[in-house]
């Protein structure tokens, strides 16, 4: 239900900084499904465990997921995601002190 | 507070990491590489140029210090063609080629041009190559909102560059 992940990497920089800690849950995706905007954890076969904002769904209802720079390993590079490859949405942001 | 303790169960436990990660090397991406090897290029053709007017024997020193001036030459043609190709499939995205819908056409004719001046010793072709180049760095820069300049590089053959205003 809970999951606690640790940051590494700078693609959601400034918000989510590498150090910083997130609680990630399912729990909000049984009352609002994913949405852009929401900032979710999921698996990428041959990426392992990404943090990204979702952009956008797609009509075949997977998601099209981004981070801040253009440099950022995305579904710029990899493509929409599937939504069974979802971890959670980020609910609680443990900011680096 | 709760960072503090949360940091000492990673020291303890290590807690899980999830990537929020960027290309690597994250970002470093420069055209400056491909735009001095272009230049090299025009630098060892004038460098053949002033050999083969100086000296009349075709011996075997002739051959051999002209055959160092073409393997430089072809180094430097194919490193900036490898460059290029680098920031083209790694970096431009496809907002990017939204808004430069000639990068494309742009990065061909850079390939043909890398080509061309090694199989030549075409002057012209060279400095194409250089142009050509300074044309994709204009563009690279733009794409991350950074005013730049022209001017002439500081050393043979001083043609002229590209450069970010940093």
């Amino acid at each position: 239900m809970l999951r606690l992940f640790k940051i590494t990497g700078d693609s959601l920089t400034p918000e989510f900084k590498e150090g910083d800690f997130v609680l990630v849950s399912k729990v909000p995706f049984l009352f609002i499904p994913p949405s852009p905007g929401d900032i979710i954890a999921f698996r990428q076969p041959g990426y392992g465990l990404l943090i990204k904002r979702i952009q956008q769904i797609t009509p075949d209802n997977s998601l099209n997921v981004i981070g801040n720079h253009t440099e950022s390993i995305d579904s710029r590079v990899f493509g929409p995601i599937k939504r069974e490859h979802i971890l959670g949405k980020v609910i609680w942001h443990i900011r680096k002190a | 507070m709760i960072y503090q303790i949360l940091n000492k169960l990673d020291q303890k436990m290590h807690i899980e990491t999830v990537k929020a990660h960027c290309d690597i090397p994250c970002g470093i991406y420069d055209p400056i590489v491909a735009q001095i090897s272009a230049l090299t290029v025009v630098r060892m053709l004038d460098l053949m140029t002033e050999f083969e007017a100086k000296t009349p024997d075709r011996n075997k020193e002739y051959m051999n210090s002209m055959a160092r001036y073409i393997v430089v030459k072809e180094e430097h043609a194919e490193r900036a063609k490898a460059e290029i190709r680098v920031i083209w499939g790694d970096y431009l995205k496809a907002q990017h080629l939204e808004k430069y819908p000639n990068a494309h056409a742009l990065v061909h004719k850079i390939m043909q041009l890398g080509s061309k001046v090694r199989q030549t010793t075409d002057r012209e072709q060279a400095t194409q190559l250089v142009e050509a180049i300074n044309e994709f760095a204009q563009v690279f820069w733009e794409t991350k909102g950074v005013a730049t300049k022209r001017a002439k590089a500081p050393y043979a053959p001083a043609l002229e560059l590209v450069y970010p205003v940093l």
